[in-house]
């Protein structure tokens, strides 16, 4: 099943921004992923599917070191990710978790949430610099959402509240965004909004772009590599390969 | 009745300046705690900290020993407790909030029924006198103030972006748990130190709200910190002064004018008003019904926004009508759309 992974299973890594070998990962005794092999290389736009409980956002969160795999190894930037990701790559991770809308009266305007992605970046006790604030500002312009800089974000519709995610993810430098299904509960017209952003990030400003999405038609449109997940990788190639429906309905029918 | 000139008096008097002082600080602290206490939603579990306190503070009276010590004894280790019930998700936390809320209450009369005799400093703890305030406990109360302020504001953001989304905090590397402990021993002392002058029944009030009050003025984090504490400080002032005037309890007149406060704020919200903006605003984006002219979007996007409208005045999608800078080169096929 796994074709095109066996061939560059020996792959030293070299180039990947993402490298995972023989990853197991167990919440108590069950398992959640099962032998992943994973190269994910700078520039890349993947969609990864699978149905629920099939370990797509713990294979994100294994990523950027929220889950610690029981066997295997992780390497970001070509590093060897044991104990803790050092400070400079973790910055270059940004997360967009699932869309949850946020209290209409929560005191946050838009710059607020976009300047929180410099927070971390900052350190404890320290307050962000003029050149965070303007950071946020052009990251705000870059997802074209400027005019909004003053409103709250409870104000925003669901896909105006995921771009704003999105740049607070990016706002910190980001260079490789994870998403986890950024997209579910909006409508039609905001999903294809969002991922046109992610579109846009990735052939403009070069982000490496990796996104959960429950809909093969979108993840087609938009990517050329797909991962179809079930506890193991069980497709990983590009979007026209036939393979693609086979391993589609035998994990999900 | 006192008057006025009374007061000035009394205020030559070290003890009603100490009572002053130390009203302007729980004031401040109350209402800067109390920010993310509303808006991390913990607010029953503060309550349950101050009856922690408030058991502490009659064994401490049993044993003869300074309440503040048992005070800040129990309210520390039940802040952490819940923490760390809650952070290990074994059950909901209203659930461990009542469990613990009730015991300490029981365990509270258990000290006390054990007292040989009926102590008026319970009834002291139980509602507070700001004018009986020792020099050591003054000391200790203005010391842990600082550290509370300096921490607080210190950690503003990331209190504020915990708060906001705690498992984006996580994933940036800010230490959420530590933070989290951290935070809940804070809101401990906070109501530990302040159970003395307000009483255990009434301090919780000085922490939520002012800050409730405030929360119905802004969306803004820093003019909240700052309306809070103007109320805050205002109503422990004032009430200060009322209870004075008209001989009245000093806690239960500071907690009933920060009420005051929170339920004009609360009536006066700008919140509260369907949308912040007129119908007639709207312009072409409103739609007259029945005689009665609405707004189209809820929100009034389009005020922000250049955009244009349809034959029939709707907006329908405004953010895709601004021109947008970059359009991407490539061409999307949406394969399997037919198939």
């Amino acid at each position: 099943m796994n074709v095109s992974k066996l061939d560059n299973q020996q792959s030293s890594c070299d180039d990947t921004v993402v490298c995972l070998t023989d990853i197991n990962v167990v919440y108590g005794n069950y398992v959640a992923l099962y032998n992943i092999n994973l190269d994910i290389y700078k520039g890349e736009f993947i969609g990864i599917c699978g149905p629920n409980g099939s370990g797509k956002t713990t294979l994100l969160k294994t990523i950027i070191g929220l889950v610690k795999p029981l066997t295997g190894e992780i390497k970001l930037y070509g590093d060897n990710i044991s104990e803790k990701i050092p400070k400079e790559v973790r910055f270059k991770f940004g997360y967009v978790p699932q869309f949850a809308p946020y209290d209409k009266n929560f005191p946050a305007t838009v710059k607020d949430v976009v300047e929180m992605g410099t927070y971390a970046k900052a350190g404890l006790f320290k307050r962000i610099t003029d050149k965070d604030r303007n950071k946020a500002f052009e990251i705000l312009k870059l997802v074209d959402m400027e005019h909004f800089v003053e409103r709250p974000i409870g104000h925003l519709s669901g896909g105006q509240q995921q771009k704003i995610m999105i740049a607070q993810a990016l706002a910190a430098e980001a260079e490789v965004l994870l998403l986890d299904e950024p997209t579910s509960a909006l409508d039609f017209r905001m999903t294809e909004d969002v991922m046109e952003l992610l579109d846009f990030l990735n052939h403009t400003h070069k982000i490496t772009i990796v996104t959960i999405n429950h809909n093969i038609k979108l993840l087609r449109a938009f990517t050329k590599r797909i991962i179809c997940l079930n506890k193991m990788i069980s497709y990983d190639g590009p979007t026209s390969d036939p393979n693609l429906d086979d391993v589609i309905n035998k994990i999900f029918y | 009745m006192a008057s006025l000139a009374d007061f000035f008096v009394a205020l030559g008097n070290p003890l009603m300046q100490r009572a002053l002082i130390t009203a302007v600080i729980i004031g401040i602290i109350g209402s800067v705690i109390g920010v993310f206490v509303l808006l991390k939603g913990m607010i029953f579990l503060g309550e349950a900290i101050a009856h922690s306190a408030f058991a502490g503070a009659a064994l401490g009276i049993l044993l003869g020993i300074d309440p503040l010590i048992t005070i800040l004894i129990f309210g520390v280790t039940s802040a952490v407790g819940i923490g760390y019930v809650n952070e290990k998700k074994v059950m909901k936390d209203d659930v461990i909030i009542g469990v613990v809320f009730t015991f300490f209450m029981a365990l509270a009369i258990l000290f006390i029924g054990l007292m040989p005799s009926y102590s008026t400093d319970i009834f002291s703890i139980l509602f507070g006198n700001i004018l009986f305030i020792s020099i050591e406990n003054f000391i200790i109360l203005i010391c842990l103030s600082v550290v509370i302020l300096v921490i607080v504001f210190g950690l503003k953001k990331e209190f504020y972006l915990i708060t906001f989304n705690s498992e984006m905090a996580k994933i940036a590397g800010i230490p959420v748990k530590f933070l989290n402990y951290l935070f809940l021993i804070l809101i401990a002392v906070t109501i530990d130190i302040s159970l003395k002058a307000i009483g255990a029944i009434l301090v919780f009030a000085m922490i939520v709200t002012p800050a409730a009050a405030a929360y119905q003025w802004t969306f803004k984090i820093n003019k909240m910190f700052l309306l809070s504490i103007i109320f805050g400080v205002f109503s422990a002032l004032f009430g200060l002064l009322f209870s004075f005037l008209w001989d009245l309890p000093s806690g239960s007149t500071i907690v009933s004018l920060t009420t005051l406060i929170f339920a004009v704020s609360f009536i006066l919200s700008p919140k509260r008003r369907k949308t912040g903006i007129i119908p007639e605003e709207c312009g072409f984006c409103s739609q007259t019904i029945a005689g009665k002219t609405y707004c189209l979007d809820e929100n009034c996007t389009h005020l922000d926004i250049p955009h244009k409208h349809d034959d029939e005045g709707l907006i329908i999608y405004k953010t895709d009508l601004k021109p947008k800078k970059e359009k991407t080169i490539h061409k999307h096929t949406l394969k399997g759309e037919d198939s």
